[in-house]
């Protein structure tokens, strides 16, 4: 049985982008590496339905569609990001998370 | 026939293209604006009331119109009604962008409706980030110092995470029952209950949901985001987008009625968790937005009780706190952003003598406010009870009582509250002049708290109807 010819390779390989995208999140400060770390979480969810889809489920589009939506909900999701990170820059001459932190209490 | 099934969306959708045509006029017209927002708005409600016992399936079965989402819809159509009602004076955003703000407010409902009607897996995930995206832009809006760009950047990316755990989670349960249908999820749940990855499935699918309703790990956006947007778009996440939240969290949690312990447990000790740090963390604030944003963080660990009952009475209880919640949270929030008339952040020490300054808006604050705290006769108090009763027959005694402690422990700082309005002095603070409708509108609300905590027959009848569809 060939490596990439199973189900649970594609598993893991989710589950590690999903670990890398979690750790990104929690560990950087910059607001880019932040949304390239959410976008890895993403994607960990698009390995996944499509491994499922190929392997599993008996609906053959299912799957695939599902991953379709949500690149194109991503899109979406990194426009308005980064739009409010230009915004914020405007402001705080900065994209570094942790120099924004006038909110506290 | 058909069109009626598709109401209250088609008419919000029509409203968002004229507010779109809106946003494109050259000429601001601020009091023309509004005078447009505030019909729709009330047409919307009408809308919603019309299609109240509308029944039946759209778009490949992906769509469920029933009582329990027409309830939600007119909810939410009544939360959009009440946010443009205090919206006449949008101090705080910039007159060109008042249309923007109209717009997104209405994408942001249309989104919430499809979300309390799917009943697919991918239409509840693409409604759900309607409704969340329109808000991320909606926070930034205000104009300020950074601040608002601030709240923005975390609420935008802890909810993208959220919905990224919550995608990770329905792809594992799309992986083991092969479906994304909730109708054909539910029978196949039952093999699940062994294996982990099941529970683990749910519990991150639920984590979208948790984000809205701020609940424990998802909650740290609430004060940031409660404090940095302007206080109508506060409002109306702190009302609607909270409704919509827990109707989609009862369809969800639903699936796991099969699990029994081990996914109850879990959110057990999620609603702990949420209400006691909201209760405690509240008592500190001194800014009334943060202090009420904890307290919704408490209110989600109320909500999720009811729901982790997985039996009707929770769920009843759990419906009809939804709507109770709305109206009492938006009293308190009218009554903030009525003294607050330049948009300013309130702080709790400028309710001071608010009973001289305004009957009327110091009768409504303290009805709000003991509604949110639980006082009989109010909803709040109904609402408690009977989510509090049915987790007590569920046999969850710890929960109750750790749920009766922190309602006693909310009680210091929603009294701190009233203490600042009717016994300390106000000062040189002036006093505040309410126009004709919002006290109409302050009238009414003060009805609805007390009439509906009373006498609550009526709507637990319906919510009783409503949740027979989706347990």
């Amino acid at each position: 049985m060939l490596l990439f010819n199973q189900l649970e390779t594609y598993l893991y390989l989710a589950i590690v982008l999903f670990a890398i995208g979690l750790y990104g999140v929690l560990a950087r400060r910059s607001l880019i590496a932040l949304l390239i770390s959410v976008e890895l979480i993403l994607n960990a969810a698009s390995i996944n339905f499509m491994a499922f889809n190929r392997f599993l489920a008996p609906h053959p589009a299912v799957g695939q569609i599902i991953t379709l939506f949500i690149m194109a909900v991503a899109a979406a999701e990194a426009a308005i990001a980064l739009s409010i990170i230009v915004a914020l820059y405007r402001k705080l001459k900065t994209i570094n998370i942790e120099q924004a932190t006038e909110l506290r209490g | 026939m058909n069109v009626l099934l598709f109401g209250p969306e088609l008419y919000f959708l029509g409203a968002a293209l004229i507010f779109f045509s809106l946003t494109l006029k050259r000429k601001v017209q601020v009091k023309a604006d509004y005078r447009i927002a505030l019909a729709l708005a009330a047409g919307g409600v009408a809308v919603s009331v019309l299609c109240l016992f509308q029944q039946g399936e759209l778009f490949f079965k992906a769509y469920k119109v029933d009582l329990f989402s027409q309830i939600f819809k007119f909810a939410l159509a009544l939360g959009f009604f009440l946010v443009i009602t205090i919206s006449h004076n949008l101090a705080q955003i910039e007159e060109r962008y008042h249309a923007e703000f109209y717009l997104f407010l209405t994408t942001t409902t249309i989104g919430m409706m499809m979300l309390v009607s799917a009943v697919e897996l991918l239409t509840i995930y693409v409604a759900l980030e309607l409704s969340s995206y329109s808000l991320y832009i909606l926070v930034p809006l205000r104009r300020g110092d950074g601040i608002d760009v601030e709240a923005g950047i975390k609420y935008l990316f802890i909810g993208a995470v959220s919905s990224g755990f919550m995608l990770f989670g329905l792809s594992y349960i799309f992986g083991a029952t092969h479906s994304t249908y909730l109708t054909e999820i539910m029978p196949k749940m039952a093999q699940l209950v062994q294996s982990p990855i099941g529970v683990l499935g749910l519990l991150f699918s639920l984590a979208g949901f948790f984000f809205k309703l701020s609940v424990f790990p998802f909650h740290f956006w609430a004060p940031d985001v409660y404090q940095g947007a302007a206080n109508q778009v506060t409002t109306f996440i702190a009302t609607a987008s909270k409704a919509a939240a827990v109707a989609v969290l009862l369809r969800l949690v639903a699936l796991g009625s099969s699990y029994g312990y081990n996914f109850t447990q879990v959110l057990v000790m999620l609603s702990i968790i949420s209400m006691t740090l909201g209760n405690l963390v509240a008592i500190v604030q001194k800014d009334f937005k943060r202090m009420l944003a904890y307290s919704s963080i408490a209110h989600a660990g109320v909500f999720l009780m009811g729901v982790l009952t997985i039996k009707e009475a929770g769920y009843i209880g759990a419906v009809y706190y939804a709507l109770a919640y709305l109206v009492m949270n938006f009293t308190v929030f009218m009554v903030l952003s009525e003294v607050a008339k330049d948009g300013r952040d309130l702080k709790i020490v400028e309710l001071a003598g608010l009973w001289k300054r305004s009957p009327i808006l110091g009768l409504s604050l303290i009805l709000g406010i003991f509604a949110l705290a639980g006082v009989p006769p109010s909803i709040g108090f109904t609402g408690k009870l009977l989510i509090f009763t049915s987790a007590m027959n569920q046999g969850y005694f710890w929960l109750v009582l750790i749920g009766a402690v922190n309602g006693t422990i909310s009680l210091y700082y929603y009294l701190r509250v009233v203490y600042a309005a009717f016994f300390m002095d106000p000062g040189d603070l002036p006093p505040v002049t309410v126009s004709f409708p919002t006290r109409l509108l302050n009238y009414a609300l003060v009805a609805i708290i007390i009439g509906f905590g009373v006498f609550p027959d009526q709507i637990v009848r319906l919510a009783q109807a409503a949740v027979k569809t989706v347990l």
